[in-house]
C-alpha cells in the first residue's frame, strides 16, 4: 500500500473524487475504492505525483466549508470541474479510467461478459442472438461501384 | 530452429515481421533463399495473449518513445503514442481486423483523378490495378478472404445486425460481412473463428489470418527462415559502391550484432521504416539512407478515421463475435460532389468497457461519460476509415532530443490534417449517425481518432527517383539491394485497409528479388 503521509481521510476523499469523475449511481463503493487505491499504489512509486496528490487532495478538501466527501454530487463535480486540466486530476483520471472499468464487478454491472475463449468464444454463446431487427443479408450481388 | 552466420553474406535480412515482412520471406523461403528475419520484439504465440484490453496493449503494442507534432488531435490526446501497432513476432497483423477491401483502379491514379488538389503531394502510382490484380488473387487465398474464391462469408453477429438495417434503411446497397480474413470454416490449417470477440488482442484461437500463425510457420518448415525475436535493428550498412551490405542490431542480451546480407528488405511499419533510413545516414548519405530525393519520412498518411457509437434501447452485445466483420462500402465511390475527394467505408468495431471510456472522449470525465458507459450493453460501433490527403510536411523525422532504450533518437510524427481529411471525417461521422438513426438509435457518439493504425506513404513508390523512395518493386531508387516492403511504399493511401494490399505488393516483390538474386548468385 501508498505513502503513510496518506491519511485514512485523503483515501476517503480520494473515492470520492473518482466516484465524482465517473459517476453510476448503480455501482457500489467496492470498485471505487480499488480505483482509488490503484492511485495510491501509484503514487507510492511516484513521489511527485504522491506530493501532487497529498497536495490536491487538501485543496478539495478546502474549497467548501465541508470537506469533499460531504458535498452533494453536483456540488463535488462542480468542485472537481475547478481542477480539471490540473496534473493532479488528469492523473488520478487517467489510472482510474483504466481500473474503475476493468474491474470485474463493473463488468457485470455494465453487462460486459469479457474473456471467452475458455467457454468456447461465443459462437454457441448468442453472438447472433439480437432479435429486435430482421436478419440481414450477408453479402450482396454485383460489384461495388468505382 | 536454423541458424545462419553472421557472416553469411548470402542471407537475405528482412526487417520486421508483419504483413509485409513476413510475407517476403515466406516467399522467399518457398524459393530456397537463406532469410533472416530480423524483429524487434517478442515472440509471443495464442497462449500468451490476453482477452483483456490493457494487459493485451501492454504486451502487444510498440510502447518505446515517441513524440508528436502537429495540429491533429493524436498529438493533444496522445502525444507520446502516435499510433497503435504491434511490437511482437507477426507484427500489427496479430492485431488488425481483417477487413480486405482492394484497391479501385482510379485510386492507383489519385493525382491525375483528383487534379491538383491544394496543399497536397498526390502523385500517380507507378503501376495500375491490372498489374497487381493477380498479386491481389494470391494474397487473397493465401490469407483465406470470406467472399473470394470460394470461400463463405461469415455469418452476422449482433453488431453487424444493426449496422446491415441502418444501412438497408439508408439505401446503402454494398454492405456485407466482409472480405474479411478470418475463417468462417477450416482452412489452410487453421480453425474457424469461434466469435470470441479479441482479434484486436492477438487472436488466440489463431483463426485470422496473421504472419504469425500463416506465413512464419509455414516459411520455418522450409529451413530457410532464421528468426531472430527482440532483435531491433539500429542500423543498416553500406559499402563504397552504394549497395547494402548488411545490418546492426541490438540483440536480446542488449549486444550489437552485425548480420551480412546479400539483400536487405525493410519493413518496420511508415514510422519505424523512415527512421531506420534515416538513422542510416552516412558520408555517401547525408540526409539518410536512400533520400536523396529528401522524399524519406515525408507524405505521411494515416487515413481519415473517426467512430461513431449508437445507443439503443435494446441490447446489442457488440463484444460478442468478429470485431470488424462488417462493411459498408457504398461511400467508397469516386464522387467528388460530396465536397471532398476520395471515398470512404464505413466497417463494424466494438471495444470493451476499459478501451470504450478511454477513447470515447480522451481525458475527458464526468457523468455524460459514465452516463455512456451505462448504455455499454445497448451500443453498436462503426469505424470509419477512408482516403487522406498526402502532404509533403506530414512527415516522420528523428525527434531532436528523445532517444530509446539503446540510445537511438526517436521518430517524431508530424501531422496536420488537410481540409479534404476533415470533410471527409466530418460526411462519414454524419452518415454513420443516420445509419443508427434509421435503426432507432437514442443517441449517437462520435469519437475521434485513435492513435493510427494505418501508417503510410513515408517511402513512397514513384517512377521518378526524384519523386520517391522506391520504384514499382519497392526497390530503393538509390540503393540496388535495399527493398522497401510494408505500407510506407504507398504512393496514396487508397480507402481500402491497407493489410491486403500490403500483402498483395510483398508477394510480387518477392518474386521480383528472386529472379533477381538467382541472376546475381548464378
Amino acid at each position: 500500500m501508498g505513502s503513510t503521509l496518506l491519511t485514512a481521510q485523503d483515501r476517503q476523499t480520494l473515492v470520492n473524487v473518482v466516484y465524482a469523475a465517473f459517476p453510476h449511481s448503480t455501482f457500489p463503493r467496492g470498485p471505487y475504492e480499488r480505483a482509488a487505491d490503484a492511485v495510491i499504489a501509484e503514487a507510492g512509486t511516484n513521489p511527485r505525483f504522491l506530493a501532487q496528490l497529498l497536495q490536491g487532495l487538501g485543496e478539495l478538501d478546502a474549497q467548501r466549508d465541508v470537506p469533499f466527501s460531504e458535498l452533494d454530487a453536483d456540488t463535488a463535480a462542480a468542485v472537481l470541474r475547478g481542477a480539471d486540466g490540473s496534473p493532479f486530476l488528469t492523473a488520478i483520471v487517467d489510472s482510474a479510467v483504466v481500473t474503475l472499468y476493468s474491474d470485474r464487478e463493473v463488468w457485470d454491472l455494465l453487462g460486459y461478459e469479457g474473456p471467452s475463449y475458455d467457454k468456447g468464444g461465443y459462437a454457441d454463446r448468442g453472438f447472433d442472438d439480437l432479435d429486435w431487427l430482421p436478419d440481414p443479408k450477408i453479402e450482396f450481388e454485383g460489384e461495388v461501384p468505382a | 530452429m536454423t541458424r545462419f552466420e553472421y557472416d553469411d553474406s548470402d542471407v537475405v535480412v528482412v526487417v520486421g515481421s508483419g504483413a509485409g515482412g513476413g510475407t517476403v520471406a515466406n516467399e522467399l523461403c518457398q524459393r530456397g533463399f537463406k532469410t533472416v528475419v530480423l524483429e524487434a520484439g517478442p515472440h509471443l504465440t495464442g497462449p500468451d495473449y490476453h482477452q483483456d484490453e490493457w494487459p493485451a496493449f501492454a504486451q502487444m503494442a510498440w510502447s518505446d518513445a515517441r513524440t508528436t507534432s502537429g495540429s491533429w488531435q493524436v498529438a493533444k490526446d496522445f502525444p507520446n503514442l502516435p499510433a497503435w501497432l504491434v511490437k511482437a513476432v507477426g507484427g500489427t497483423t496479430t492485431h488488425w481486423a481483417g477487413a480486405c477491401p482492394r484497391f479501385k483502379p482510379h485510386e492507383f491514379t489519385a493525382r491525375s483523378t483528383y487534379g491538383d488538389v491544394e496543399g497536397a503531394s498526390l502523385l500517380d502510382w507507378p503501376i495500375a490495378l491490372g498489374e497487381l490484380e493477380p498479386y491481389y488473387d494470391k494474397a487473397e487465398i493465401k490469407m483465406g478472404v470470406t467472399h473470394r474464391h470460394g470461400r463463405p462469408p461469415l455469418p452476422a453477429n449482433n453488431n453487424y445486425k444493426v449496422f446491415a438495417n441502418g444501412a438497408e434503411k439508408l439505401g446503402y446497397r454494398y454492405y456485407s460481412t466482409g472480405p474479411y480474413a478470418t475463417n468462417a470454416e477450416p482452412y489452410d490449417g487453421r480453425p474457424a473463428t469461434l466469435q470470441d470477440g479479441f482479434n484486436f488482442q492477438g487472436d488466440k484461437h489463431g483463426s485470422k489470418w496473421s504472419t504469425l500463425v500463416a506465413e512464419l510457420p509455414k516459411a520455418e518448415k522450409t529451413g530457410n527462415l532464421d528468426l531472430r525475436p527482440e532483435s531491433h535493428v539500429a542500423q543498416i550498412l553500406h559499402d563504397a559502391s552504394g549497395k547494402a551490405t548488411g545490418v546492426l542490431y541490438v540483440d536480446r542480451n542488449g549486444t550489437l550484432r552485425r548480420q551480412r546480407a546479400a539483400v536487405v528488405v525493410v519493413a518496420g511499419n511508415s514510422i519505424e521504416t523512415p527512421r531506420l533510413l534515416l538513422l542510416s545516414g552516412s558520408a555517401q548519405h547525408p540526409d539518410g539512407l536512400a533520400n536523396s530525393s529528401g522524399q524519406v519520412g515525408r507524405n505521411y498518411m494515416r487515413h481519415t478515421t473517426g467512430t461513431v457509437w449508437g445507443q439503443f434501447d435494446k441490447p446489442v452485445r457488440m463484444w460478442r463475435g468478429e470485431t470488424m466483420a462488417g462493411v459498408i462500402a457504398d461511400e467508397s465511390r469516386l464522387d467528388t460532389d460530396r465536397g471532398f475527394v476520395g471515398g470512404y467505408y464505413m466497417e463494424t468495431i466494438s471495444l470493451g468497457p476499459a478501451f470504450l471510456a478511454k477513447f470515447i472522449a480522451p481525458g475527458r470525465w464526468g457523468s455524460h461519460i459514465s452516463d455512456l458507459l451505462d448504455g455499454y450493453r445497448n451500443t453498436a460501433g462503426m469505424w470509419i476509415v477512408g482516403e487522406d490527403m498526402p502532404r509533403a510536411d506530414n512527415r516522420v523525422t528523428l525527434s531532436g532530443d528523445t532517444v530509446d532504450q539503446h540510445g537511438l533518437p526517436v521518430a517524431n510524427v508530424h501531422f496536420d490534417d488537410h481540409p479534404n481529411d476533415v470533410a471527409m471525417r466530418r460526411h462519414g461521422q454524419r452518415q454513420g449517425a443516420a445509419v443508427y438513426k434509421a435503426v432507432g438509435a437514442q443517441n449517437t457518439i462520435e469519437t475521434p481518432p485513435y492513435p493510427s493504425t494505418h501508417n503510410l506513404g513515408t517511402a513512397r513508390m514513384s517512377q521518378r527517383p526524384g519523386d520517391g523512395v522506391v520504384n514499382r518493386f519497392g526497390r530503393a531508387h538509390d540503393v540496388p539491394n535495399l527493398f522497401i516492403a510494408d505500407g510506407s511504399v504507398f504512393t496514396t493511401g487508397a480507402a481500402a485497409n491497407p493489410t491486403l494490399t500490403i500483402v498483395a505488393l510483398a508477394t510480387r516483390q518477392a518474386e521480383y528479388i528472386a529472379t533477381e538474386l538467382t541472376k546475381t548468385l548464378a
